[in-house]
C-alpha cells in the first residue's frame, strides 16, 4: 500500500515537472533584464518555499513526539528534516548559479540566501546532534528541542539579516523583475511547486520507513543481547 | 539572450537535479544496508533463540 | 520568591566554585587575549578601519571567549555524578537552568569587562563618550549569547563531544543577537547616529525575551525527559 503511494507520488510528480519543463523552455518568454537565467527560478523559489515549509512541519512533528512520547512521530520528524535540508541545498545552489549570472559571483550576502545559509547550519547542527545521541528517546527529545529553537529563530535571523542589508545595500536576487511577474510566468512556478512537494512527500515515506527499520533493528539487537 | 546566460541556466538545472538525484541515491544505498543490517540482526536473534532451546 | 531564592542559590554555588577554582575565567581571558593578538596579525588596517570593524571584531571575541566558560557550565556537574544528585533535588530544571544562567551571565561579563580595556589599548580605540550605552549593549547582548548557551550546554552535557558541538550549534542561533551588538556597538565607538539603529536595541531585546521563556519552558524537558 505504502509502496504504491510512493510510487504514484513519484510518478505523478514527475509528470507534471516534465510537462512543467516544456512550458518553461518554450512558452515563456525571457524576462526583460535577467534573461534565460531568470527560469532557475521555477526551481529556486519552490524548493525554498517546500524546504521552509517542511522545516516547520517537522517542527510540529517534533511537539507532537514530545507530546504524545510516540518515536514513530520523531522518525516523521527527522524524515521531514532531511528533505527539506535537501532541498534547502538545492535552493542555495540555484540561488548562487542565479547570482552568478546576475551580479557576476557566485556569492554576495543576499539576505534570502545568507539566511538560508543559516537554516543550513542550524540543522546540520540538527542531525549532528542527532548522530551523537545512541538512545532513541533522547535523541527524539533533545531534537524536538533543538527543532523548536531553530525554528523560532530562523524568523529572528531572517528579520535581522534583512535589516542589516537595509542598512548595508548589497545585491538582492530580485523574483519580480520590476513589478509583479505577468500572469503566463507565474503559473508553473506553482505547478512545479505542486511537483516537488509530491516528490518531498514521497521522499519522506521512504525515509520514514527506514527510521522505523533502524528502529526495529536497535529494539531486536537489544533482545538478542540480552540473553 | 547571450550564450553565456543559457550555460548558466542548464548548469543551475543541472545542478538542482544533480543533488535530488545524489540525495535519492543516498536513500536508496541506506535502504540496502539497512535491509542487509536487519536481515543480520533478524538472523542472530533465531540463532539465539536455537541456542537457548 | 522561592523560585528566586533557590535560582540564586545555585547561582551562588557555581559563582563561589569559580573563584576558587578561577579555571574557566582564567581559560577565557586567555582565550580573548590570544584572539586580540591573532587579529593583530590578521589584518594591517588604517586607525579609521579599526574603528569601523572594533564593533565586529569585539563581539567576535566575546562570543568565542564566552564559549569556553558555557561548556563548563553543565559538563562540571558531571563529575561524582552532581548532575543526577542537583537533578534528584527539589531544584527544578528551570530554576537549575536559570541559576546557571546568572552564574555565566556574570563570568563572562568579567571576561568582556577585561577584554574590552585591553582591546581599546591593542587597538588605538578611543571609548566613546557613550561609555554607559556601551555597556548596556554588552549586558544585553551577553545575557542572549548565556541563554542559548546555557540551553545547548544543557543539551550537549552527556555527549562525548560536547566541546565540539557546542560552538557549532549556537553560533547560527546567536545570529540575529550578534548581528544587533555588532551594530550598535559599531554605531557606538563610531560615533553614528543612534536614533535609526534603534531596531538592533528592539531585536536585542526580543531576542532575550523570547529564547528566555523559551528556554525556561523546555529545560524541564531536556534536563530530566
Amino acid at each position: 500500500m505504502r509502496l504504491k503511494i510512493i510510487l504514484t507520488l513519484t510518478l505523478i510528480a514527475g509528470l507534471i515537472l516534465a510537462w512543467n519543463l516544456r512550458r518553461i523552455f518554450l512558452q515563456v518568454p525571457d524576462e526583460a533584464n535577467q534573461g534565460a537565467i531568470f527560469r532557475i527560478i521555477y526551481f529556486h523559489v519552490p524548493a525554498a518555499i517546500t524546504s521552509f515549509t517542511g522545516f516547520y512541519i517537522g517542527m510540529f512533528s517534533a511537539v507532537g513526539y514530545l507530546i504524545k512520547k510516540d518515536l514513530r512521530l520523531d522518525s516523521i520528524a527527522a524524515s521531514i528534516n532531511e528533505v527539506s535540508l535537501a532541498f534547502a541545498s538545492i535552493t542555495l545552489v540555484t540561488g548562487s548559479i542565479w547570482g552568478r549570472i546576475i551580479w557576476g559571483i557566485w556569492w554576495t550576502w543576499d539576505p534570502r540566501l545568507t539566511s538560508y545559509f543559516v537554516c543550513l547550519l542550524i540543522y546540520f547542527g540538527y542531525f549532528m546532534l542527532r548522530r551523537a545521541i545512541e538512545d532513541p528517546n533522547a535523541r527524539a527529545r533533545l531534537s524536538a528541542v533543538l527543532s523548536i529553537f531553530a525554528c523560532v529563530d530562523i524568523v529572528l535571523v531572517w528579520k535581522s539579516i534583512e535589516w542589516f542589508r537595509t542598512q548595508h545595500p548589497g545585491p538582492v536576487l530580485e523574483i519580480r523583475g520590476g513589478g509583479g511577474m505577468a500572469p503566463g510566468m507565474e503559473a508553473p512556478l506553482w505547478w512545479n511547486f505542486l511537483a516537488l512537494v509530491m516528490l518531498a512527500a514521497a521522499l519522506i515515506l521512504i525515509r520514514t520507513r527506514q527510521e522505523a527499520m533502524k528502529l526495529e533493528i536497535d529494539a531486536l539487537r537489544r533482545h538478542a543481547h540480552a540473553f | 539572450m547571450s550564450p553565456q546566460n543559457y550555460n548558466f541556466m542548464f548548469y543551475g538545472f543541472t545542478a538542482a537535479w544533480l543533488i535530488l538525484i545524489l540525495y535519492v541515491i543516498s536513500i536508496a544505498l541506506r535502504e540496502k544496508k539497512l535491509r542487509q543490517e536487519l536481515d543480520r540482526v533478524k538472523r542472530m536473534v533465531e540463532e539465539g533463540e536455537q541456542a537457548k532451546h | 520568591m522561592k523560585f528566586l531564592r533557590q535560582t540564586l542559590a545555585i547561582a551562588a554555588k557555581d559563582l563561589r566554585s569559580e573563584i576558587r577554582g578561577k579555571e574557566a575565567v582564567n581559560a577565557s581571558v586567555s582565550f580573548a587575549l590570544v584572539i586580540l593578538l591573532l587579529f593583530s596579525f590578521a589584518f594591517d588596517l588604517e586607525p579609521e578601519q579599526i574603528r569601523d570593524i572594533a564593533g565586529g571584531l569585539l563581539w567576535l571575541i566575546f562570543a568565542f571567549a564566552g564559549t569556553l566558560i558555557l561548556n563548563r557550565s553543565f559538563a562540571r556537574e558531571l563529575v561524582n555524578d552532581c548532575l543526577d544528585a542537583l537533578l534528584a533535588s527539589p531544584v527544578s530544571g528551570a530554576q537549575l537552568f536559570f541559576g546557571k544562567c546568572l552564574a555565566n551571565y556574570v563570568l563572562i561579563i568579567i571576561v568582556e569587562c577585561v577584554s574590552l580595556p585591553v582591546f581599546a589599548i591593542f587597538y588605538d580605540v578611543r571609548l566613546p563618550q557613550r561609555l554607559a550605552l556601551l555597556f548596556l549593549v554588552m549586558l544585553l547582548g551577553t545575557w542572549g549569547i548565556t541563554v542559548i548557551g546555557t540551553m545547548f550546554s544543557a543539551m550537549t552535557v552527556n555527549l562525548r563531544l560536547r566541546e565540539l558541538m557546542l560552538p557549532t550549534l549556537i553560533y547560527p542561533m546567536l545570529i540575529p543577537a550578534l548581528i544587533g551588538a555588532i551594530q550598535l556597538s559599531r554605531v557606538l565607538i563610531t560615533g553614528g547616529p543612534l536614533a535609526e539603529n534603534f531596531i538592533w536595541f528592539r531585536i536585542l531585546v526580543a531576542f532575550n525575551v523570547i529564547f528566555t521563556i523559551l528556554a525556561l519552558a523546555l529545560v524541564e524537558i531536556v534536563l530530566v525527559g
